[in-house]
């Protein structure tokens, strides 16, 4: 809303004016200016809004006495524009002006409708909510409140059984045992992780761990000599890893993941929930420190994937993954020497391939 | 309950930001207290006779035992160890400082309470009945409706600078538990004739200096155009209400003065220009907002408990509490639970942190979490299974919330007064304290039977004595304090104002007074009449003669 | 004898216009003006709204109000009669 600090000229009526003659002015003239008695007076702001309400595409003015504190009150109603007083100063009117990044009541040029956002992107708005209610919540805590059967969420968890695995799972172990945990057999794995994977599930006392993988014919055809992740390393984890698992969660709208910021730069400002297309993803380790990781695992006294002590930070299928040098992030031994940083699992848009 | 998405949390939190710019201005001198005063109002700060009074709103009474222990902290922390909850079903803290308000108001935000438009000329918090979802009339719940016309009316561009205070109250029932006549728009929920839900509207009811019944505008309004048909009321009101005359400026005078008829005419008008498809609510923010008030999960349990029933026999004083203080749950095997903020001599209205601590337990343990104010100014446990409720009263009785006396003789809505108040004229606090003492005896307060005495500090009427069978208003007589008493109000679905039965009163004389007029009632009443329809049946004169016989007969 | 009142800005407590044009909290401590001064005071006190709000005179018999307001005044100076404030110290009363 516009600020002027002259006087304006134009045709000038008080808002105690009645309301039909207010229309008439504003039929006979493109532009108004309502001069508020009182800053009390409210009927300014229902005079513009019958204006507006009508069609009315003038400029409407308001002057006379008015707070700063009512700029975006006269705005909402359909105001274009405020005559100052003389020697007013601006900075508190713009101030009050923005005071609210949103409304429960439609304006005049201005969507901030709660009701819109609400409804448009619900997606947004879950994530929004469950992060502001649950992101400063202990995991398990943030876990427990996710997975309470009262808000009928059909979850899933994904897991490596990679290097830091074994906190989530413990984790989850804790609150539901029985959650389905989701393993890509990619068929590329190193032997350690599938032991590894066989005795954490056993020592934890998981009972609904799946092996997904990949389908037969689509290897077949793409990948007879298991060497695509050689020349074409997106599309063998799309063959093996990101279709496979959209078949796999199809029907779960929560999927629960043990990613964390610190793990790569494109983490770094991972929240504990994110929301696209009506699947919630929580990341429930997402602002642990690798101290952390390392604190609970030997707290809690969990076994440990074979390959980290041999320098293996981060474990993935065995042709891509090297270990790791000092300095370099966790996840620096993945596609190392390739921009390639992440698999795909989690990015965006998991539809089943059929 | 409803519970606040990042939007409804984003606004409570800008507008402390707000309120505290505001006060930084006012200490500045960038604003005049003229000019401070409005906006202050419009966060819940009223200047009192002794300190700031906050009233933080209660939407339609409805709370949960973190926010009535964060109520609790507010008045330990910032206050002097209390609170006091009003006919408007907010709760009111009568000390704290300016400066700790934006602290207050983010304490209660953490736990989505605020104190926005609970004062001021913009539209007020919306009451209900305190037995929504709870009684077997109930067409509907009106709660959700009551969260829709809350967030529609919540820092409104349009209509936050009215001639005057604006009221809204919603009922699901024919049965009018929230007084929706005495406010300046009452809503009764009705089945439409497609069998959605609509709405009976009244318009122009009030109390005060020139106390008016609301009559109805609208038979049947659709709840789709609910909020546009409100937006037309308001619309008609902020233009065509007085603003030359605190006294003339509630929309009950406008009503009154151009008569219902053109009243309507000019809503409909308003309605027929205005852009409806801003204010139509969106199917999913509806069913949204339902979702929040589905029953809690009730146990399946037989009508009657032989747990309950035995514990009424061994107990007379249980027994007692439960005639006056336990009400009929539509779900079989449960109750709700009147929590007495009525003791014997005490002030009405008033909780202690201790025991809002309490309630706050008994609520977390016994009542699926939820508490309710009420119109009466008590506390209510809407969802007690029935063999609970003697562990429940244990528990009250401990704490001083157990008198078994709700809506009988002893049940007094009083104001503040002149104790707190800068508006009265006379203490009300003194001689609700008289009056209980002189009805004390539980025998007595059971043969009477429901009786509703209201009393006033002054003509304001927050005492709501207007509506009550039996009132009581505070008058300045040369600086001496005198009470006028009024006899045959009601604040329900036969809503009636009290008629004034004769000259005022000095404040030692008012409670016997009222004590003769009772017996006087227990005299003359048909078997099974309650107090208030023998004043309708034989009107206020053999009352008046009871009140003042013993003057008269000293004359 | 007339006295200047109003409520404190900061805390909203009753304030009265003291010697030296101090607020003071207690009636005793303030200042008796006769007419002349009052209106000195009433001016003095709404040039100061950053202590005073809203200020006006009362009249008093010695230090007990005693104009039409008396009863009133006599509240706003010793506190409510009845209620829980009674059996509470304030947390931020000064001393």
């Amino acid at each position: 809303m516009q600020l002027l600090e002259q006087v304006q000229d134009g045709v000038r009526l008080s808002v105690s004016t009645p309301e039909e003659n207010i229309r008439a002015a504003a039929a006979a003239n493109d532009s108004l200016i309502l001069e508020f008695e009182a800053f009390r007076d409210g009927r300014g702001f229902s005079l513009a809004a019958v204006l507006r309400g009508q069609g009315y595409r003038g400029r409407l003015i308001a002057a006379g006495k008015v707070l700063p504190d009512q700029a975006r009150h006269l705005r909402r109603c359909g105001f274009d524009a405020v005559e100052l007083s003389p020697g007013a100063d601006p900075a508190p009117w713009r101030r009050m002006d923005q005071v609210f990044s949103a409304a429960y009541q439609a304006a005049s040029g201005d969507d901030r409708l709660v009701w819109r956002q609400r409804h448009t992107n619900p997606d947004a708005a879950l994530a929004a909510r469950l992060n502001a209610r649950w992101g400063q919540a202990d995991a398990e805590d943030l876990l427990r409140a996710i997975l309470d059967p009262a808000l009928g969420r059909k979850a899933a968890a994904i897991s490596s059984f990679g290097a830091e695995a074994a906190v989530l799972l413990h984790l989850i172990s804790r609150v539901r045992p029985d959650l389905p945990v989701v393993f890509l057999e990619t068929g590329q794995h190193f032997f350690q992780t599938l032991a590894y994977r066989r005795e954490l599930t056993e020592r934890l006392g998981l009972t609904d761990v799946r092996d997904i993988k990949p389908e037969a014919a689509a290897l077949s055809q793409a990948d007879p000599r298991g060497d695509l992740w050689r020349s074409a390393p997106d599309a063998c984890c799309a063959i093996r890893k990101v279709q496979p698992l959209a078949q796999a969660l199809a029907g779960f709208d929560t999927r629960i993941t043990g990613r964390k910021r610190y793990q790569n730069s494109h983490r770094a400002a991972l929240e504990p929930f994110e929301a696209a297309d009506g699947v919630l993803t929580v990341n429930p380790l997402a602002a642990w420190s690798a101290d952390q990781i390392e604190t609970w695992l030997r707290d809690h006294q969990l076994p440990r994937h074979p390959l980290v002590e041999q320098g293996y930070p981060s474990i993935g299928c065995w042709p891509c993954t090297r270990a790791v040098e000092t300095g370099e992030d966790a996840r620096d031994g993945r596609w190392a020497g390739q921009e390639k940083t992440e698999c795909g699992i989690h990015e965006r848009a998991l539809v089943p391939a059929c | 309950m409803y519970r606040y998405d990042e939007f409804d949390a984003a606004l409570v939190r800008e507008r402390i930001k707000e309120f505290s710019d505001q006060v930084d201005r006012r200490s500045s001198g960038a604003l005049t207290e003229d000019e401070f005063k409005p906006l202050r109002l419009m966060n819940g700060v009223y200047l009192q006779l002794h300190a700031y009074m906050l009233r933080v709103a209660v939407p339609y009474g409805v709370m949960n035992s973190c926010q009535m222990r964060r109520l609790a902290h507010v008045a330990r922390t910032y206050d002097k160890g209390y609170g006091h909850f009003t006919t408007r079903t907010n709760i009111q803290f009568n000390w704290p400082a300016l400066q700790d308000l934006p602290a207050v108001l983010s304490d209660l935000a953490e736990v989505e309470m605020h104190a926005i438009q609970t004062s001021g000329n913009c539209i007020r918090n919306v009451t209900t009945d305190v037995f929504a979802g709870v009684a077997a009339d109930e067409i509907e719940d009106p709660r959700p409706w009551c969260e829709i016309v809350r967030q529609w009316s919540t820092i409104h561009p349009e209509f936050s600078f009215l001639p005057r205070k604006f009221k809204i109250a919603i009922v699901g029932a024919p049965k009018d538990r929230a007084a929706i006549r005495t406010h300046d728009v009452g809503l009764q929920i009705v089945r439409g004739e497609d069998g959605q839900t609509a709405f009976r509207v009244f318009v122009g009811g009030g109390q005060g200096r020139l106390p008016h019944i609301a009559q109805e505008i609208a038979p049947a309004v659709r709840g789709q155009s609910l909020l546009a048909y409100l937006t037309a009321i308001l619309r008609a009101y902020n233009l065509l209400g007085r603003r030359d005359n605190i006294h003339k400026a509630r929309i009950k005078i406008l009503v009154a003065a151009i008569g219902i008829d053109a009243f309507r005419d000019e809503v409909e008008r308003q309605f027929a220009i205005l852009r409806h498809e801003d204010l139509r609510i969106p199917d999913e923010e509806l069913a949204r907002i339902q979702a929040y008030f589905t029953p809690p999960p009730f146990n399946d349990l037989p009508a009657t408990s032989p747990a309950y029933d035995a514990a009424r026999r061994l107990n007379p004083e249980f027994a007692r509490f439960t005639r006056s203080n336990l009400r009929e749950h539509k779900q079989a095997g449960y109750g709700a639970v009147i929590v007495s903020l009525k003791p014997i001599g005490g002030v009405p209205g008033d909780i202690t942190a201790a025991q809002m601590d309490v309630v706050a337990d008994l609520a977390a343990r016994f009542s699926f979490d939820e508490v309710r104010a009420s119109y009466e100014q008590n506390l209510v446990l809407p969802h007690v299974r029935l063999e609970d409720v003697h562990a429940v009263w244990s528990r009250l009785r401990e704490a001083g919330l157990a008198t078994a006396n709700a809506d009988l003789a002893t049940d007094i809505i009083a104001c503040p007064g002149l104790d707190y108040c800068s508006l009265a004229n006379a203490r009300s606090i003194p001689v609700a304290q008289a009056l209980s003492r002189q009805l004390a005896d539980a025998a007595l307060l059971e043969k009477l039977g429901p009786v509703r005495i209201n009393i006033s500090g002054c003509i304001n009427a927050c005492g709501h004595h207007h509506v009550g069978h039996i009132g009581v208003l505070g008058v300045d007589r040369k600086g001496e304090e005198y009470y006028q008493i009024t006899v045959g109000g009601s604040p329900d679905e036969q809503a009636a104002l009290g008629e004034i039965v004769g000259r005022s009163l000095p404040a030692e004389e008012v409670a016997p007074a009222i004590a003769r007029a009772l017996d006087r009632y227990l005299e003359i009443r048909n078997d099974g009449e309650l107090f208030i329809d023998t004043v309708r049946r034989l009107g206020a004169d053999p009352f008046r003669t009871a009140i003042y016989e013993l003057t008269d007969a000293a004359a | 004898m007339k006295l200047l009142t109003a409520n404190r800005l900061n805390d909203g407590r009753v304030i009265y216009l003291g010697e030296a044009d101090h607020a003071v909290e207690t009636i005793d401590a303030a200042r008796p003006l006769d007419d002349a001064a009052a209106d000195a005071a009433l001016a003095q006190a709404q040039s100061r709204p950053a202590v005073f709000v809203n200020p006006y005179l009362i009249e008093v018999e010695g230090r007990a109000p005693s104009g039409r307001d008396r009863l009133k005044e006599r509240i706003r100076s010793a506190g409510p009669t009845v209620g829980h404030s009674l059996d509470f110290p304030a947390r931020n009363e000064t001393a």
